[in-house]
């Protein structure tokens, strides 16, 4: 575990000395703004918009950040050849591989609490509940559990490919997932069998982030009036679907990693 | 008796290009064998198959054919690995760390506890006349520096088997005294070296024995001693000179062979 530890803190140290956490000052600016903008033209409504442009630029930066972070983890270490460096080092190739992914998953935490309790203190500033905040973080918790699925995809692809096919490979797989639900419904509408089979087998095969998205919409919907219930999950969403999808997505990290390691076990270094 | 630590039998390596799957040959049915505390030079013209060799001696490649043996253990196993030090040729560190954060990281890996690795590290810089510039960033440092900082993270876990690849390339002449020296000073603690060089001087001055490769095959192979008193050759340089000559002549007359044997095309 020591080394997992060892290069975790390394991607760290490497991703922070890389300025990546003033990508934090950027979402200060856009919903400073935003929320001086929008308190001006949204009645009764700005804390619901604010709450949305939040999640949505938390989302946004996270995922850029994972993406272009995460597609050159085990690259540059093959560009630069450190790798010489690690594998004649005592260490097994899977933990490298976790190490890598744990290393950025810290940081890109680090920059969703900091964007996270920016939100909450906007929203607050623009008069939310107090007691609504559990549920906005449950919301942005949402939102780092898409990333940690980014920051898998992105580990995976970049022990094959470079970086820039890894960044169309992510992107991609993260558009799709988000899509699931639609292309599930082109299958459906389909009068041929084998487009039926093919989009199930694509919506089956790629995660479905749809469930994330839908799960953020209820967490910040206000509650119809007398239906508040403080700190509770709203909607249709109890605790266990909660946990149903965060093992759901921790699941495809897992076998992303998994699969990452095999590559790299397999790989030769020339 | 003596105790092996490296032993290499049959060793064939064939690369395989990316699109094609073109086979090429960098190491064709070689064999040796390095004795514990013996300083072991691998000599040969570029493309002669060295750092192959070594890659495959640390497990970064794996054989086509043949058996790589590292202190009891096959080629890249970590309980190998532990006792082993490397330091590749222009070795890219990262650059974002001090030298310090950088013995520290490669401490973790073997798993050394905190306060050994601050001492440790401590130790290593001295050795290696470092010891100011341990805070700095790796990234401001010179050829020099960043070799001796190499030579410091191959010792960080005091290892029985050190592979050095070209540590003297692009260092002026006082590096180069330098880190003979220390190579030295690691030779006289007992360790076993494993030198891939261009550079004949030092392989005559640091080596006991060594072996030239060419086109993957081994040329020749001879202790360093002998070379000297045979009263055959001036020195290391003549030899290597005299045995790559014969080896390309070989080759070539291989080559003629076979060319002949093929029916011609009509």
């Amino acid at each position: 575990m020591n080394s997992v530890i060892a290069i975790a803190l390394n991607t760290f140290r490497e991703t922070v000395r890389d300025r990546v956490l003033y990508a934090f000052l950027i979402f200060a600016v856009i919903l400073t703004f935003a929320g001086i903008v929008l308190g001006t033209l949204s009645v009764g409504q700005s804390v619901r918009v604010l709450e949305d442009i939040g999640l949505f630029t938390i989302s946004t930066i996270g995922g850029v950040i994972a993406i272009f972070v995460g597609t050159n983890l085990v690259f540059k270490e093959l560009d630069k050849r450190t790798i010489y460096l690690i594998f004649t080092k005592p260490i097994r190739r899977w933990q490298f591989i976790l190490g890598k992914f744990l290393g950025l998953s810290l940081c890109i935490l680090i920059i969703t609490a900091l964007m996270g309790g920016f939100l909450m203190v906007l929203t607050l500033a623009n008069g939310a509940p107090a007691s609504s905040m559990s549920n906005l973080l449950a919301a942005v918790g949402s939102v780092y559990l898409e990333l940690l699925l980014v920051i898998a995809l992105a580990t995976f692809f970049s022990t094959f490919a470079t970086p820039l096919m890894s960044v169309i490979f992510t992107i991609g797989l993260w558009i799709c997932g988000h899509l699931g639900q639609s292309l599930m419904s082109l299958g459906s509408m389909s009068e041929s069998g084998a487009v039926k089979v093919l989009f199930a087998v694509i919506y089956y095969a790629l995660p479905d982030l749809g469930k994330l998205t839908e799960l953020r919409f209820e967490l910040i919907t206000p509650p119809a009036a007398g239906a508040w219930s403080p700190g509770a999950v709203v909607g249709h969403f109890g605790v266990e679907t909660l946990l149903l999808l965060t093992t759901y997505v921790l699941g495809y990290v897992v076998l992303l990693l998994s699969l990452g390691t095999l590559i790299i076990e397999r790989r030769e270094f020339n | 008796m003596t105790d092996q630590v490296i032993v290499t039998e049959n060793l064939v390596k064939i690369h395989y290009s990316h699109f094609l799957r073109r086979p090429s040959r960098a190491l064709q049915g070689v064999s040796f064998s390095i004795a514990r505390g013996e300083a072991f030079g691998l000599l040969g013209p570029n493309g002669a198959g060295k750092t192959t060799t070594q890659k495959l001696l640390l497990g970064l490649l794996k054989p086509t054919e043949g058996t790589v043996c590292v202190l009891g253990h096959p080629a890249g196993d970590p309980r190998a690995l532990d006792k082993v030090g490397f330091l590749p040729e222009n070795p890219y560190f990262y650059s974002y760390l001090t030298a310090h954060e950088f013995l520290d990281f490669f401490g973790r890996l073997f798993n050394l506890s905190a306060a050994q690795r601050k001492e440790r590290a401590n130790e290593l810089l001295k050795m290696v006349s470092l010891s100011d510039a341990g805070s700095k960033p790796i990234r401001k440092f010179s050829k020099g520096m960043l070799q001796r900082l190499g030579i410091a993270q191959a010792l960080m876990n005091d290892p029985d088997v050190l592979f050095l690849d070209e540590p003297n390339t692009g260092l002026d002449p006082i590096g180069r005294r330098d880190i003979r020296n220390i190579i030295k000073g690691l030779k006289q603690q007992g360790k076993t070296i494993f030198l891939n060089s261009h550079l004949l001087p030092d392989v005559n001055e640091l080596c006991d024995r060594i072996m030239i490769l060419h086109r993957g095959r081994c040329a020749a192979e001879a202790r360093v001693q002998d070379i000297a008193t045979s009263g055959n050759y001036r020195d290391l340089e003549e030899y290597f000179m005299d045995a790559v000559a014969r080896a390309e002549q070989e080759y070539n007359e291989q080559q003629a062979t076979a060319a002949a044997a093929t029916p011609a095309k009509v």
